[in-house]
């Protein structure tokens, strides 16, 4: 991938097949109202069987490949390889996409998803995680560089409050 | 695998980042929808990758 993440045309594609996913990260954050710029889609991603098989549906055609992996590797993104592992860092040929199996401070799709809201986007209904557990999750990571980003969800958990 | 208990209570190192936060751009979008806010950072986006083509351009 060399031009800028797609994230429409991502999101759209895990859409298109019923991919049981979450929105989380800054592109939740910024769904949410976040002004801080993310250049990935991270999702949260339901391990049933069917949905392996959507996900890996959604992505084959668009090259999935390790981001940051020297070239030639033999990856190859199916139902056996999101079995075997949990969380995945993916460059394709329309941006960059993390799926996670599981969050720190958030479980995996069946624990995060009350904690989800579906937000409408091209259409389309998307679960996005809530606010005030994207700040949970952002400082249950404990890194330091989402001091500010975590600042920020705060300021904006109170701007809507004020609303 | 059940979600940690993380407390929400204030911090006082995410408390002194706050007071740097541009309340102006929340503000700006939260009158904005979900898809267009996202439509907004797709463009930023865009934005930066354009610079940094012509960043790279201009050193070779």
């Amino acid at each position: 991938m060399t031009g800028p993440t797609d994230f429409a045309a991502l999101l759209q594609r895990l859409l298109d097949v019923e991919v049981e996913f979450i929105l989380v990260g800054g592109l939740a954050a910024n769904v949410h109202g976040s002004a801080r710029a993310t250049f990935d889609v991270d999702v949260v991603y339901r391990r049933t069987g069917d949905n392996l098989d959507r996900l890996v549906r959604a992505l084959a055609p668009v090259q999935p490949y390790l981001r940051g992996a020297p070239p030639g590797l033999p990856f190859v993104l199916d139902a056996g390889t999101l079995r075997r592992g949990l969380n995945f860092t993916l460059t394709t040929a329309i941006g960059d996409i993390d799926l996670l199996g599981e969050v720190v401070g958030g479980g995996d799709y069946d624990a995060l998803l009350p904690q989800s809201a579906s937000i409408e986007m091209f259409g389309r209904s998307c679960q996005c995680v809530s606010l005030p557990t994207l700040i949970r999750l952002k400082r249950a990571a404990g890194r330091p560089k989402d001091l500010e980003a975590i600042a920020e969800l705060e300021a904006l958990r109170e701007e809507r409050e004020h609303d | 695998m059940a979600p940690l208990p993380v407390s929400l209570e204030p911090d006082p190192v995410i408390e002194a980042y706050k007071k740097d936060v541009d309340r102006t751009l929340l503000r700006e979008n939260l009158k904005l929808s979900p898809e267009a806010r996202l439509r907004k950072l797709q463009d930023f986006v865009a934005f930066t990758a354009v610079l940094r083509d012509a960043g790279r351009r201009s050193r070779t």
